[in-house]
């Protein structure tokens, strides 16, 4: 009785523990949101007053008849608009010579009344050139006066300058304060239900179902039979944490039927599946629903491309991220400030993990119609919007030239690196999974024929017999 | 003189950034209803266009929530006219005879619409695609023969009628222009109501939620998505405006009977969603006009039509056909393509012109 007591409390402390952890993630990544938004607004004003700056000081040099680059420029691209303007002119003219060239009875005069006319405009051209040059060209010439309005000018907009950035700075840092604080408290509340989980794990019986160290996902003597079809024949096998494990077989072998068990699409006849889903907390498998697996950190993708075709490829993204958005159906329907800061906070790390995979310029765009080597990269980056602990990939390289499984490889191999979780693929390309794969598990009818490393497969002679035939 | 030009530039941005909002649409258009009351206050308009205007605002109601669940969720429903008419059969009840308030009566249709819709939901988790179409249907017939035998409720054969109705401690009793006026301005209010509640949803994880279930079940669920959770939520909402529909419904006509609730009804909202197109707001409103509206307002004024009614079936009919062959987005989906059709269009006329004018550009 008191130990079931202690396994109840171990649970709601775990909840409040993730739920408290959530939050402070939410925070510190909404505060990166708003500061990035903040800078970014205050850049813009800073420019801006650096503009007027240059505009006032134009207007003083005009004033004064101060011959400088700044002046020079300003009449030059004056001119350039005056050219600009004649020139369509002059081409308007000349498309209406051309015209009335096929139609005229006699071709003289109206050449000559062409060529008047483009004088004409020439004439006028230079003349409004000159008019312009005479309006700027002023006498006077203050060169005193003017540094001295210069100068006062500029250092009125330095300090300008200076005080909106001392502001926005202090600002910041208030904002950045406030933001401190408030994680200090929510970790001072994880480390308070942290004790409380410690000192309980001592007299409770946590089951850790005997997983050996370092191993992340343990299978038990899995089968699944459909009717009187048996697809998976006892088969257990050990993923370690961190590797690339491959799981290969002749077709019709039971690889994707092991899938489906593990992420409970088929509820398995027999065995039992473990997952280590963090530090203290291991997970039996069997007791979840195929929408619950994501939440202790498996993600899949599929044989076939499974996206949806009627969102965007960002939105896509989205709905891999459904479950990190914490506000309820009302506040859905009021669309309330959190839901909005939500989806800010989760739209820039949808971004972020484009452009790691390189889709950034799909962002928009819809999948269907895309090429399938970027549909097969969409959905794996699909796979990386919940931070997982491991990924699962159903034949990743189906449909791939030569190229883009390359591209796929190095692409497979920096997740496990970057973002340190461990991938389970079932794949047919023996080239791909001789390359990256640490460990390699062979099976055939659905019961275990070697497991080890890829060249300790390459000589195997089961293996050897199984995709060759017995000799 | 500069600085009334910048104000004004000022206004324009600040008016374009305020425009882009999804609910600028929605209250222009309630605002544009609103402004077709005076006219018709001020005589220059004729009731019967108020009218259209009315039908096509509750209807739309109806359809929204339909949309959410054929057009978003993937799930085919023929059971909505049963819904609308137990809507209008508990407004007319509870509210015209029992005397209860009118807040508490749209709590208890509400109350009803979701226990209507869980339980379509429970039996829809097992059966998929036509075969819950035809299970939609049944429960909608059923409804229909409850109402008519079930007479202290509905009022049987002949209907139930609602002369007054009281909200806020005021009375409004029928017949005179104040109880129209006020049900319009009602009917507005709950409509702009409804867009913004169905927009919050399709722009939130929920739609994207009813999106993934629609399109790959299995890339849903892998995701996190419960299939249980989201059914019965669609038929939920569906059925939750569906009912506010009715309750509008009798406000509006004063009077509901049960033969009016039948398979037809259901029928048109189907082929209003699917001829406007199931995912644009816009796109319902315009298939709700010309399913419902049409024919109040103009065919029947036609006496080609009007000579032979059953023609305007035909009409929908063949409009549902050259819809779904033609253009299986909607006819909104045809009026965007055309309009940047257009675009593309005036752009090539600006060329020639400008080739006209000034020659071409390698001279």
């Amino acid at each position: 009785m008191a130990k079931m007591i202690n396994n109840l409390l171990i649970k709601v402390y775990q909840h409040i523990l993730i739920h408290i952890e959530d939050k402070a993630k939410f925070k510190k990544d909404y505060a990166e949101v708003v500061i990035a938004r903040r800078k970014s607004r205050t850049e813009k004003r800073v420019n801006n007053l650096k503009d007027s700056l240059n505009r006032e000081i134009l207007a003083k040099a005009l004033k004064y008849g101060i011959k400088n680059d700044l002046t020079e420029t300003f009449i030059s691209e004056k001119i350039k608009k005056i050219e600009e303007r004649f020139y369509w002119k002059k081409r308007a003219l000349k498309a209406s010579f051309s015209r009335k060239k096929e139609k005229a009875p006699d071709k003289m005069i109206l050449e000559k009344a062409f060529n008047e006319k483009s004088l004409v405009l020439d004439n006028e051209l230079n003349q409004e050139i000159n008019d312009l040059r005479a309006k700027y060209a002023n006498t006077i010439d203050n060169q005193e006066q003017y540094s001295l309005e210069v100068k006062t000018l500029e250092i009125r907009t330095t300090e300008k300058i200076k005080e909106i950035e001392r502001k926005s700075v202090d600002n910041l840092e208030d904002y950045q304060d406030k933001v401190d604080n408030k994680l200090k408290r929510l970790e001072k509340q994880a480390c308070f239900f942290r004790d409380k989980l410690f000192s309980l794990a001592d007299n409770a019986n946590i089951k850790d179902y005997g997983l050996d160290e370092g191993v992340i996902l343990k299978l038990d003597n899995l089968t699944m039979r459909f009717g009187g079809l048996v697809a998976v024949d006892h088969l257990s096998f050990d993923v370690k944490e961190g590797e690339i494990f491959g799981l290969i077989g002749p077709n019709g072998a039971g690889k994707t039927t092991v899938f489906n068990c593990i992420t409970k699409f088929y509820k398995p006849s027999e065995g039992k599946m473990y997952f280590r889903k963090n530090k203290i907390d291991t997970v039996f498998l069997n007791e979840y629903k195929v929408h619950q697996i994501i939440k202790q950190g498996i993600v899949r993708t599929f044989q076939n491309v499974e996206l949806i075709w009627e969102l965007s490829v960002i939105d896509n993204l989205l709905v891999a991220a459904h479950t990190l958005f914490k506000t309820g159906f009302f506040g859905q329907l009021l669309h309330t400030r959190k839901l909005h800061q939500e989806e800010l906070v989760l739209r820039k790390k949808a971004e972020n993990v484009l452009l790691k995979m390189g889709l950034f310029a799909y962002k928009d765009s819809y999948p269907l119609g895309l090429p399938y080597g970027i549909l097969k990269k969409i959905e794996l980056a699909r796979t990386l919007m919940v931070e997982p602990k491991m990924i699962i990939l159903d034949e990743p390289a189906a449909g791939l030239n030569d190229a883009e499984t390359l591209e796929l490889a190095k692409i497979i191999k920096m997740i496990r690196d970057e973002e340190k979780v461990t991938i389970f693929l079932v794949e047919h390309d023996m080239g791909l999974v001789m390359d990256i794969c640490d460990t390699v598990c062979a099976i055939s009818f659905g019961k275990k024929l070697a497991i080890g490393t890829p060249k300790e497969i390459q000589e195997n002679k089961l293996v050897r017999d199984a995709y060759l035939g017995e000799e | 003189m500069m600085k009334l030009k910048n104000i004004l530039a000022n206004f324009k941005k600040q008016f374009l950034s305020i425009s882009k909002h999804p609910y600028f649409g929605f209250i222009v258009l309630g605002l544009v209803f609103l402004f077709a009351l005076l006219l018709r206050n001020m005589g220059l308009l004729t009731i019967s266009v108020i009218n259209t205007f009315t039908l096509v605002m509750i209807y739309s109601v109806v359809a929204m929530g339909f949309s959410l669940l054929l057009g978003f969720g993937g799930l085919a429903s023929l059971g909505t006219a049963g819904l609308v008419g137990l809507g209008s059969f508990i407004m007319g009840y509870m509210h015209g005879k029992a005397g209860i308030s009118f807040t508490a009566t749209i709590a208890i249709a509400i109350g009803v619409a979701l226990v209507v819709g869980l339980l379509v939901g429970f039996i829809s988790l097992r059966i998929e695609g036509m075969y819950l179409a035809i299970i939609t249907l049944g429960l909608g017939e059923m409804l229909r023969q409850f109402f008519i035998s079930y007479d202290t409720f509905t009022g049987g054969f002949t209907g139930t009628s609602l002369r007054s109705f009281q909200i806020f401690g005021k009375l409004f009793e029928s017949g005179n222009d104040n109880y129209f006026n006020t049900v319009y301005i009602i009917i507005i209010i709950c409509f702009i109501l409804a867009m913004v509640a169905t927009i919050n949803i399709i722009k939130s994880p929920t739609g994207r939620a009813l999106l993934s279930m629609k399109n790959s079940e299995s890339a849903a669920q892998s995701m996190g998505i419960s299939i249980i959770k989201y059914r019965l939520l669609a038929f939920v909402l569906s059925s939750v405006f569906a009912v506010l529909g009715g309750a509008l419904y009798i406000l509006h006509t004063k009077f509901s009977y049960p033969p009016q609730w039948n398979l037809s009804y259901s029928l048109d909202i189907l082929a209003a969603v699917i001829v406007g197109g199931a995912q644009s707001i816009y796109g319902i409103i315009i298939g709700v006009f010309l399913i419902f509206g049409l024919k109040v307002s103009v065919l029947n004024y036609i006496p080609f039509f009007s000579n032979n009614p059953a023609l305007i079936v035909i009409f929908n009919g063949v409009l549902i056909v050259l819809v779904v062959m033609f253009y299986p987005g909607g006819l909104i989906r045809l009026l965007q393509t055309s309009w940047y059709k257009l675009k593309i269009k005036l752009a090539k006329l600006k060329m020639k012109w400008r080739t006209y004018r000034y020659g071409k550009d390698d001279q």
